[in-house]
């Protein structure tokens, strides 16, 4: 084999690696046809309130006589699955998608639903949807509160205010003393999306809002079902980093020093999402 | 003919045509709307895509996109079959949203008609007025501050500024037009506060105050022609001024025959019958 013929074979095989690396880590917000298997688990929350997790966000299915409320649905390639699930517990269909953000991951199959599925989210998602070019932005957006009204049920879909997005809404179920929290709560640290107008500074308040709602059961963005006690400790963990950084930034403490500690005390790896879409718009913020 | 059947034949006549006021009168809320009546409405062309439908009842306004028909307001139940026919003469497209502007039977009669098609939408105050009231054709959808719609690339934004004719009046925008449907916050028989369902005369004109930012030439009043911006300018000012006067008028120690006659005799939308016959309630509510 020649030397020139390795070489070109080296640069052919870095090239497709890089492909591949750029093509496995995109973010799932492009809307991609990702030829993925669905892998979702159906859990009963209590009376007619179900949830889907697995891929992507929690999904949230409740059940009434006159049809389906879902909030949030995953990437693309979980709508047959999330309607599979949905179907081994009623056979009413899915009249009303709530989404609580813009994030491919919690708005991915809304495409997919038949015209006679009314989607909604807060209008800042929307705008959000549109400013990506993301496929399946909501007909309907509200800027406060809205109600839906279904079967003898009630659902209530608020804004709190800004955090992970300048979007999030959270979904309440009065009568079952359930919330679903969006990535307002999600996982152990904050992900906060600065380019979708998220806010550290504003986060701990719109939290403090949330938690007046009559709550026992919380279904967050990403994790296992949790109390409403967890909202709290949540809201306290996005307060401290939001202290301990402000402080970093007033002892002039340099760029590296402040990414070292949010690595080993938050969890913010280099190369993950929370770093990447949240430190140096988190910086800009906190120095304002 | 001998006295006493004068007499008697008189009272006839005047119990008779006391019967005819009472009847023409009631209320149009709920069962009333029932009545075996013809329709009798006219369609016109307002703007591009937007027509005004005036004749009975409140005011409605189509607005035609190429995904469907945004409607605002749907008369009397013995309307309904009438706006189908008058939209259809317009286009082929089917009526996918209802907004009502607030509970009043005039403004939501053929809700019922409508519900199982589209998706009907009011502030949360005026559903729950018809909830109370045991009004047909409640929505299943509902806001508290501001709600849009996205229909066929069109725009169409409902808001909630306070209180006025109800505690749950939205106006209806058509932004790309600069038009508003401005419901009986602004009908042309002058103020006329239901206080059974939360209305308010103190609070009126700073309802209209929060309108009046929005920016649109033309009003499609809740009842009444077609105007410019300025009527609703006027209808402030007189709005503001009604209250204002009250005050002023029971602190200089004037009684409410007096009160009274300030809005018999001034012409306009002053000379108002709505504000005479509500007056206890009226200055009740500003002794407050």
């Amino acid at each position: 084999m020649s030397r020139t013929l390795v070489v070109r074979l080296s640069a052919t095989f870095i090239a497709l690696g890089c492909a591949w690396i750029a093509y496995t880590q995109a973010p799932p917000q492009q809307g991609k046809q990702q030829a993925k298997q669905a892998s979702n688990k159906l859990n009963k929350v209590t009376d007619d309130l179900y949830e889907i997790e697995g891929d992507g966000g929690n999904v949230a299915v409740y059940i009434t006589n006159e049809g389906v409320i879902v909030v949030d649905d995953k990437f693309e390639y979980d709508f047959n699955d999330i309607m599979a699930k949905i179907k081994s517990v009623t056979a009413q269909p899915v009249k009303y998608v709530l989404n609580t953000h813009h994030h491919g991951d919690h708005t991915g199959s809304n495409a997919q639903f038949p015209p006679a599925t009314e989607i909604i989210s807060t209008a800042n998602a929307r705008k959000n949807m549109i400013d990506g070019k993301q496929p399946g932005a909501p007909r309907v957006v509200f800027t406060d509160e809205t109600d839906v009204f279904l079967g003898g049920k009630q659902v209530q879909m608020r804004y709190f205010g800004r955090g992970h997005t300048n979007g999030d809404a959270m979904v309440y179920f009065p009568a079952l003393k359930v919330l679903h929290t969006g990535d307002l709560m999600a996982g152990t640290s904050p992900l906060i999306d600065y380019s979708g107008g998220g806010s550290l500074k504003e986060w701990p308040a719109t939290l403090d809002a949330a938690m007046k709602l009559d709550v026992e059961t919380v279904i967050p963005g990403h994790g296992p079902i949790a109390k409403k006690a967890d909202i709290l400790t949540y809201r306290n963990n996005v307060e401290k980093l939001r202290t301990e950084v402000t402080g970093m930034i007033r002892q002039n403490k340099s760029r590296d020093e402040i990414a070292k500690v949010v690595q080993d005390k938050y969890g913010w790896a280099p190369t993950g999402l929370q770093f990447q879409r949240g430190f140096d718009g988190m910086l800009a913020e906190l120095k304002r | 003919m001998s006295r006493t059947l004068l007499v008697r034949l008189s009272s006839l006549l005047i119990l008779l045509a006391g019967a005819w006021v009472a009847y023409t009168q009631a209320p149009p809320q709920g069962k009333d709307g029932k009545q075996a009546k013809q329709a009798n409405n006219m369609i016109s062309k307002v703007a591009d895509d937007l027509y005004a439908i005036i004749g009975d009842g409140g005011n409605s306004t189509v607005y035609v996109t190429n995904e469907g028909v945004i409607l605002v307001d749907d008369k009397f139940e013995y309307d309904g079959q009438d706006i189908v026919d008058k939209v259809k003469s317009v286009t082929n497209q089917p009526i996918k949203y209802v907004l009502n502007t607030h509970l009043h039977g005039d403004h939501t009669g053929s809700n019922e008609r409508f519900l199982p098609t589209a998706e009907i939408i009011a502030t949360k105050n005026a559903r729950d007025n018809m909830v109370k009231n045991k009004a047909p054709g409640v929505m299943r959808v509902v806001f508290t501050d501001e709600t849009d719609i996205f229909l066929g690339g069109k725009e169409v934004r409902m808001k909630y500024y306070g209180r006025g004719h109800t505690n749950g009046d939205a106006v209806v925008y058509f932004p790309a037009l600069r038009i508003l449907a401005s419901g009986d916050i602004g009908a042309n028989n002058g103020p006329n506060v239901d206080y059974a369902n939360g209305g308010s005369m103190k609070e009126w004109g700073a309802t209209l105050d929060g309108v009046l930012k929005l920016d649109f030439d033309t009003v499609i009043p809740g009842h009444g022609p077609v105007s410019k911006r300025q009527y609703l300018i006027d209808y402030r000012d007189i709005a503001t001024k009604i209250p204002a006067t009250v005050t002023s008028m029971v602190r200089e120690g004037k009684g409410k025959d007096d009160i009274a006659k300030v809005f018999t005799t001034n012409g306009g939308l002053w000379a108002n019958p709505n504000v005479v016959n509500k007056l206890d309630q009226i200055m009740a509510e500003l002794k407050n």
